[in-house]
């Protein structure tokens, strides 16, 4: 869906179509639900989360400025919807000790399985500082974009580089202890 | 670990895809928000009347009683000491905190709804 279609759509809600409100849901769906599950890891409450974001989303239309894109005013919706939610109740997380066989180096380490390792890495992301998890987080699924990444956080691209270095470093810390 | 290696454990994660009904579920929600009716305005034609009565009676009733001569004119230096020994500083910490919180939790059902 362009930009064009994007206002259109918005429009025709605006106007009193709620139906084709759906057009949004259909395009979002998968993107909100999806970036949900990065923060909760929990399917169900990813639908939960996603399907409130729509709701606000229905609520707030007439407050995006057409002169930004529709996905960037969505996604920073979203989650700032997200960041009070799971504030409010935050998610199950895996103790960093369970994410001890991640080891770099030693015989241990090297027998971990590779899946079981990428589960791992996601696990430690859970448990960084809330603005550190929120950048790597928001930067990976946006395809390591950082302007993107700047705008649907709502901070400078210069903070969001700094905050993704200093997340790796915690991150790769927490993963070697 | 390396950078190239946490970028891709994090950058090659597949999304995930909602569950079928979620579509459909999320236009329910919102058709029943559509038809559901307006949340009740707060009366301010109704209560407007009512609250400037009453802010004339708080002003006019000490203006009226000094004028009567019914009450001596007021004395901040000698209200002090009444005011403190009624825990008046507690009272007005009290009544800050009260509206503190008031304005926190309208900042937060805002940004909820």
């Amino acid at each position: 869906m362009s930009h064009d279609e994007d206002r259109e759509t918005v429009r025709r809600v605006l106007a009193g179509d709620d139906d084709a409100f759906g057009r949004i849901v259909a395009r979002w769906q998968g993107p909100l639900v999806s970036l949900a599950y990065r923060f909760t890891r929990d399917s169900g409450r990813a639908e939960d989360l996603a399907q409130d974001a729509f709701l606000r989303a229905y609520r707030t239309l007439g407050s995006w400025r057409e002169d930004a894109a529709f996905s960037t005013w969505l996604f920073a919706l979203a989650l700032n919807l997200y960041r009070s939610e799971l504030r409010r109740i935050p998610p199950r997380t895996v103790s960093i000790e369970d994410v001890g066989e991640l080891r770099d180096g030693g015989a241990a380490a090297a027998a971990v399985d590779q899946s079981d390792r990428d589960r791992a890495v996601r696990a430690a992301v859970q448990v960084l500082p809330a603005k550190y998890r929120e950048a790597m987080i928001v930067f990976y699924f946006h395809r390591s974009d950082v302007a993107v990444t700047a705008r649907t956080l709502g901070i400078p691209e210069g903070t969001v580089k700094a905050r993704l270095h200093r997340g790796r470093e915690l991150l790769r810390r927490k993963l070697t202890r | 670990m390396r950078d190239e290696e946490i970028d891709r454990v994090l950058g090659g994660e597949p999304d995930l895809r909602p569950s079928p009904g979620f579509e459909a579920a999320v236009m329910e929600a919102v058709h029943r928000e559509a038809t559901a009716l307006p949340p009740i305005p707060f009366p301010w034609k109704r209560a407007c009347p009512a609250l400037a009565a009453a802010a004339l009676v708080l002003v006019g009733s000490p203006i009226l009683l000094v004028h009567s001569g019914a009450a001596a004119p007021l004395r901040f230096d000698a209200l002090l000491p009444a005011a403190e020994s009624l825990g008046a500083p507690w009272l007005a910490l009290a009544a800050a905190a009260t509206l503190g919180s008031l304005l926190l939790s309208r900042r937060f059902a805002a940004e909820r709804y």
